[in-house]
C-alpha cells in the first residue's frame, strides 16, 4: 500500500514537468511528514551525506575530462586515426565513425558527449563526401551510446553508488559488451553501406597512418590512464578521473593548443553545472531509496518474487521491459538511480550476478538514449544534422534493431559481462 | 498493542561476527520480551553508512548501531581512540580488564553528553600485519604504503614503524592490495580471510599488537523512554548476545588464521618475544604523542588494568 | 545581482578546479613516496585529508551549482506530457512546477539551517582535517536557500516575459562552423525541459520548437 501511494505520488510529480530532483525531493517530505516515524532531521542529513562518498566524486571529474576533450582537437585526430585505418571499406566515414566513437567513448563517460565530439565533426564530412544525412546521424547516434557502456561510465558509477558494487570491476565488465557492441555495429554500418554503395575512402598508406597515429596518440594514450590505471591498480577509478581531468587539460592546452587559457574557466563552469545537476538527482535518489528502505520495500519485494518461484530468465526480461519502458520519458541517471535500487535486491536474491545485472541495466540505457520521444544521444544529434526526431528515428532504426538484439546476448550471457574481470582475477 | 521498533543498523555482511551477533541480539531481544520489542536489522549500509550512522542515532533515525570505536572520535569523544594504541593491550585479560571494568565504563559514560548511551563492547580482534614482504623487525616497514582506516593514532603508528599509512575504504583494500597501490595493512585474521587478503599478500605477522573492537550504543532518550521491565530484559538480552558475540569472533579469527596457513598463500610468522620488544620500543613515542588527544591519565589507566 | 551571478559562478568554478588539483596532489604524492630517494620529503607531507576535502568541495560545488542549474535550466524533468497542452495550460504546469521547487528547496533549507543549529551544539569534527562539522554542514542551507530564491527569480521572470532560461537554438543550430564545441546536452530542446511560452506558441506545429523538438 505504502509502495502504492509512493510511486503514484512519485509518477504524478514527474507527470507535471518538474525537475525529477524536485519531484524525488517532494514525494520523500510529503511521505515523511504524513506517514512515517523517521525523524524529519534525517533528511537534512542524507541531502549531505547522500553524496559524501568518494566513489561519486567521479563523476564530476569525468564530466571535466570529456569537456576539456571535446574542446581539444582530441576527437578530431581519433577521426583521422580511425579513418586512416577503416576507412577504404565499405562504408568508409561511416565505418570511421563507429571506430572513432568506440576510441573516444573509452576515454569519455558520456555517450551524449561522445555523439558531440564525434558527430559535429564526421556528420559534415560524410554529408560532404556524398552519404546521405539519414545514414550518418544512425551511425553517429547509436555508436555514441558507447560511451557509457565502454569505460570509463557515468551511468555505472551511479549504479554502483546505487548498489554498493565495486566500479572498478564494472569498468572492466563493459570492455567486452562495448567492443562487441562497436563490432555489431560496425557490421550493420558495412553492410547497408554495401548494399547501398555509399563511398569509400582510398586506402590510407602506412605512412599515413603512422602520421594519424602520432597526431593521435595523446589522446590515446589517456585510454592507457583510464584503463590500464585503473585495472593495474595505479589509480582507483575516482582517482583516474581526477587524472584525465588533468591530462586532458595538459593536452588540450599545451599539446594540441586547440584551446586557450583563456577558455579553462568557461568550461570549468559547464562542468560544474551538468555535475551538479546530476549530483542534485543522486542526492534526492538517495533520500528516496533510503525512504524505499525504510519502509522495507525493496525487500518485500524481493521476498514475493521469492516465494513465487519466479525463474530468473523471466524475471531479467521483465526487468528489461520496465527499463526500456522507463527510457521512454527520463534521462539515463535518473533511471538507474531510482530502479537500481529497487530491483537490485530482487536480482541478487534469485542470484544473478550484480555486474552482469550492471551492464544489463547500462545496455538498456543505451538503447533508451537512441529512440523517441525522449533520447538524449537522438537530440544531440537532431541539434547537429538539423533533421526532424521522426525523419532522425527513421534513420537509427537498422543500428537500434542490432542494439535490440545485443541487448538479449547481454542479458541471457553473463559471460560476456563476467569473463574479463574474472580472468583479471578481479572477482 | 504495537510492537516497540528498535531499527539496529550497521554496516557489514549478515555472516560476520557483528552481523551474527546483531541477528542473535534480534532473536533473544524479541523472545525475553515476548515481542513487545522487534529488532529490524539493517545490515550493509542499507539503511545508514559509516559516515552518518552516528548523526542519525543522535536524531533518532535509527535506535541501535554497532560502531567500530574509531568512529567515536569524529563525535568529540576522542578518548575512545585510546583503543588503537599499539600494544596498550597486550592480551585478552587485560582487555577484559579494560572493557567490562570501570575504565570501559568510564569511556561509555562519556557517550552519554552527546545523546549516547553505550550498552557493550563487542570484539572483532587482535590484529595482524601484513604486505608482501615478511615483517620481521621495526626496519621492514622501511617506505611501505601502509591501509589503515581514518584515525590519528594509527597514523602516528604507521609513522612511527617507518611506513607511509594511506586512508582508504575498506572495500577498496582487496583490489588496492593486488593491484599495489598500498603495500600491505593491518587486519584481524577473519577481515583478511572473508575478505581474501591472503591472496594478495605473501607475508603476515601475528603480532597483535593493536585491537579492532566495536561498541553497541543506543539512542540515550529512546533508552530511557523504555518501560523499566523492558529494558532489563533487553539488557540481558545484550549480555548474552556480547559473550555470543565476542565467543563467535575469536572462533572466527582461528578459523580464519587457520585458513590463511592452509591456503599456502601466506607465509605466517607468530612473532617473537623479542621481536615484539623491538616493535614495542619503536611505537613508544606514539603514546606520548598521543596523550594529549586521548588524555594521559586514560593511557596510564589502560597502562594500570596491564599490570 | 550581478555581483551574486558572478560570485555563484566563480565559486563553483574555483571549487572544481581546486578539488581536481587536490586529488592530482595527492596522487603524485603517493608515487613519490614509492621512489625510495623521494621517500625522506614525501613521508612528512601528510596527504590523508585530500580525500575528505576534495568531497567537501564537490558537495559544496554540488549544492550552490544546483542553484546555478535553476539559473541556466538544467535541471532535466519529464515533459513528454506538458509539451502537448496548449501554451495557457502548459504555462500552468511550467509555474506550479518552479513553485515546488521553490518550495521544497525552502523547506530543506530551512530543515538544514536547524540541522546545522543542532551540530554547531555538538563538538563533532570530520574525521580527517576535524574541522567542525557545522561548518561543513552548512552548504546544505545555504545552497538551498540560494537555490530557493533562484527557483522564485525564474518564476517572477516567467510571469513577465513568459520565457524559460533553458537552452538558445541558435548555439546550437550553428554547430558546424565550429567543431568541437562546448554543447551542453541537458539544456537542449530534449523533450527533459519544458518549452517556455515565448519560444513555443502552438502545441509543437509552430515556432522554433519544430526544429529540435519532436513532431507529433
Ligand atoms: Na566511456
Ligand atoms: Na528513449
Amino acid at each position: 500500500m505504502n509502495a502504492a501511494i509512493i510511486f503514484g505520488l512519485l509518477l504524478t510529480l514527474m507527470l507535471t514537468g518538474m525537475p525529477i530532483s524536485i519531484s524525488l525531493g517532494l514525494t520523500v517530505l510529503t511521505f515523511l511528514f504524513t506517514m512515517t516515524h523517521v525523524p524529519i532531521e534525517a533528511v537534512a542529513l542524507k541531502l549531505f551525506t547522500g553524496i559524501e562518498k568518494f566513489e561519486i566524486m567521479a563523476i564530476p571529474f569525468f564530466i571535466l575530462a570529456g569537456n576539456f576533450l571535446t574542446h581539444g582537437g582530441v576527437a578530431r585526430r581519433m577521426i583521422n586515426f580511425a579513418t586512416a585505418m577503416v576507412g577504404h571499406w565499405h562504408g568508409g566515414l561511416g565505418l570511421a565513425g563507429v571506430v572513432a566513437c568506440a576510441l573516444f567513448a573509452a576515454v569519455s563517460g558520456s555517450s551524449p558527449a561522445t555523439v558531440v565530439a564525434i558527430g559535429s565533426i564526421l556528420l559534415p564530412a560524410m554529408v560532404k563526401q556524398g552519404f546521405p544525412n539519414r545514414f550518418g546521424a544512425g551511425v553517429i547516434t547509436t555508436s555514441g551510446a558507447l560511451g557509457i557502456l565502454i569505460p570509463p561510465s557515468i551511468v555505472m558509477v551511479m549504479y554502483s553508488v546505487s548498489t554498493n558494487t565495486s566500479v572498478g570491476q564494472l569498468f572492466m565488465a563493459g570492455v567486452v559488451p562495448g567492443l562487441m557492441l562497436a563490432t555489431l555495429l560496425g557490421v550493420t554500418t558495412w553492410y547497408r553501406a554495401w548494399k547501398f554503395g555509399y563511398p569509400r575512402m582510398p586506402k590510407a598508406t602506412f605512412g599515413e597512418r603512422l602520421k594519424a597515429l602520432k597526431e593521435s596518440i595523446w589522446g590515446l594514450l589517456l585510454i592507457v590512464i583510464v584503463i590500464g590505471g585503473i585495472y593495474s591498480g595505479i589509480f582507483t577509478p575516482t582517482e583516474a578521473a581526477a587524472m584525465s581531468a588533468v591530462y586532458a587539460f595538459i593536452i588540450a592546452v599545451f599539446v594540441y593548443k586547440d584551446m586557450t587559457l583563456k577558455q579553462v574557466p568557461q568550461v570549468l563552469l559547464s562542468s560544474a553545472n551538468m555535475s551538479a545537476m546530476l549530483l542534485y538527482i543522486i542526492t534526492n535518489a538517495v533520500l528516496f531509496s533510503f525512504l524505499m528502505t525504510s519502509e522495507n520495500i525493496p525487500q518485500s519485494m524481493a521476498a514475493w518474487i521469492q516465494g513465487h518461484n519466479l525463474a530468473p530468465w523471466v524475471f531479467l526480461l521483465v526487468v528489461n521491459v520496465l527499463l526500456l519502458m522507463a527510457g521512454n520519458f527520463m534521462e539515463p541517471s535518473s533511471i538507474v538511480l531510482i530502479m537500481a535500487p529497487i530491483l537490485f535486491p530482487v536480482a541478487v536474491s534469485l542470484g544473478i550476478d550484480p555486474v552482469h545485472f550492471g551492464i544489463l541495466i547500462v545496455v538498456n540505457m543505451e538503447v533508451g538514449m537512441c529512440h523517441p520521444p525522449v533520447g538524449l544521444n537522438l537530440y544531440v544529434a537532431s541539434g547537429i544534422t538539423k533533421m526532424g526526431i521522426t525523419e532522425l528515428t527513421v534513420a537509427v532504426a537498422p543500428w537500434l534493431l542490432t542494439m535490440l538484439g545485443f541487448l538479449m546476448l547481454v542479458t541471457y550471457i553473463p559471460a560476456i559481462s563476467l569473463w574479463l574481470p574474472t580472468a583479471l582475477g578481479m572477482r | 498493542a504495537d510492537p516497540i521498533v528498535i531499527k539496529f543498523s550497521h554496516v557489514v555482511a549478515i555472516d560476520t561476527p557483528k552481523g551474527k551477533a546483531a541477528d542473535k541480539f534480534k532473536e533473544l531481544a524479541e523472545r525475553y520480551t515476548n515481542n513487545a520489542v522487534k529488532v529490524e536489522v539493517y545490515p550493509n549500509s542499507q539503511l545508514y553508512k559509516d559516515k552518518e550512522e552516528l548523526e542519525a542515532l543522535q536524531l533518532g533515525a535509527v535506535q541501535m548501531l554497532a560502531p567500530s570505536l574509531a568512529k567515536f572520535g569524529p563525535l568529540g569523544v576522542k578518548e575512545f581512540e585510546a583503543f588503537d594504541i599499539p600494544y596498550i593491550l597486550p592480551d585478552k585479560t587485560v582487555l577484559r580488564k579494560v572493557t567490562n571494568g570501570p575504565v570501559g565504563r568510564k569511556l561509555l559514560d562519556k557517550l552519554e553528553s552527546k545523546g549516547i548511551k553505550g550498552l557493550a563492547y563487542w570484539d572483532n580482534g587482535f590484529k595482524i600485519m601484513s604486505a608482501n614482504k615478511p615483517l620481521v623487525k621495526v626496519a621492514d616497514f622501511q617506505g611501505l604504503k601502509m591501509r589503515i582506516q581514518s584515525s590519528k593514532v594509527l597514523d602516528a603508528q604507521m609513522r612511527a614503524l617507518g611506513a607511509l599509512p594511506q586512508v582508504m575504504a575498506f572495500s577498496e583494500v582487496y583490489q588496492a592490495l593486488q593491484t599495489g597501490v598500498v603495500d600491505g595493512t593491518e587486519n584481524p585474521p577473519s577481515n583478511m580471510f572473508t575478505q581474501k587478503m591472503h591472496e594478495v599478500q605473501k607475508h603476515a605477522t601475528v603480532s597483535n599488537h593493536g585491537y579492532l573492537g566495536y561498541a553497541v550504543i543506543v539512542n540515550k532518550a529512546f533508552w530511557d523512554g523504555l518501560p523499566g521491565e523492558v529494558r532489563t530484559n533487553l539488557e540481558k538480552a545484550m549480555a548474552e548476545s556480547t559473550a555470543y558475540a565476542n565467543m563467535i569472533a575469536e572462533e572466527e579469527n582461528v578459523k580464519a588464521l587457520e585458513g590463511i596457513k592452509a591456503s599456502g598463500k601466506t607465509q605466517i610468522h607468530v612473532q617473537t618475544a623479542e621481536e615484539a620488544a623491538e616493535w614495542k620500543k619503536a611505537l613508544q613515542p606514539v603514546r606520548e604523542e598521543m596523550a594529549g588527544r586521548v588524555g594521559k591519565d586514560l593511557i596510564e589507566a589502560f597502562e594500570a588494568e596491564a599490570k | 545581482m550581478k555581483f551574486l551571478d558572478h560570485l555563484e559562478e566563480w565559486l563553483i568554478a574555483t571549487l572544481m578546479a581546486a578539488a581536481t588539483l587536490v586529488i592530482f596532489a595527492a596522487v603524485m604524492h603517493r608515487y613519490a613516496s614509492g621512489v625510495s630517494f623521494l621517500f625522506p620529503i614525501t613521508r612528512h607531507i601528510h596527504m590523508a585529508w585530500a580525500q575528505e576535502l576534495c568531497i567537501y568541495m564537490f558537495v559544496w560545488m554540488a549544492k550552490f551549482g544546483a542553484a546555478y542549474g535553476v539559473r541556466t535550466g538544467i535541471h532535466v524533468g519529464v515533459d513528454v506530457l506538458i509539451n502537448r497542452l496548449s501554451p495557457s495550460n502548459r504555462s500552468k504546469f511550467i509555474l506550479f512546477g518552479l513553485c515546488a521547487g521553490a518550495l521544497f528547496t525552502g523547506i530543506v533549507g530551512t530543515l538544514g539551517a536547524e540541522f546545522v543549529w543542532k551540530i554547531g551544539h555538538t563538538d563533532q569534527v570530520s574525521a580527517d582535517m576535524e574541522i567542525p562539522m557545522w561548518w561543513v554542514y552548512m552548504a546544505i542551507p545555504c545552497g538551498s536557500y540560494l537555490m530557493c530564491f533562484r527557483f522564485l527569480q525564474v518564476a517572477v521572470n516567467f510571469i513577465r516575459t513568459g520565457s524559460l532560461p533553458t537552452h538558445d537554438h541558435a548555439h546550437v543550430a550553428g554547430m558546424e562552423e565550429e567543431e568541437g564545441q562546448d554543447i551542453n546536452w541537458f539544456q537542449m530542446q530534449d523533450g527533459l525541459h519544458p518549452k517556455d511560452v515565448a519560444h513555443n506558441e502552438g502545441a509543437g506545429t509552430k515556432g522554433s520548437g519544430n526544429q529540435n523538438g519532436e513532431k507529433h
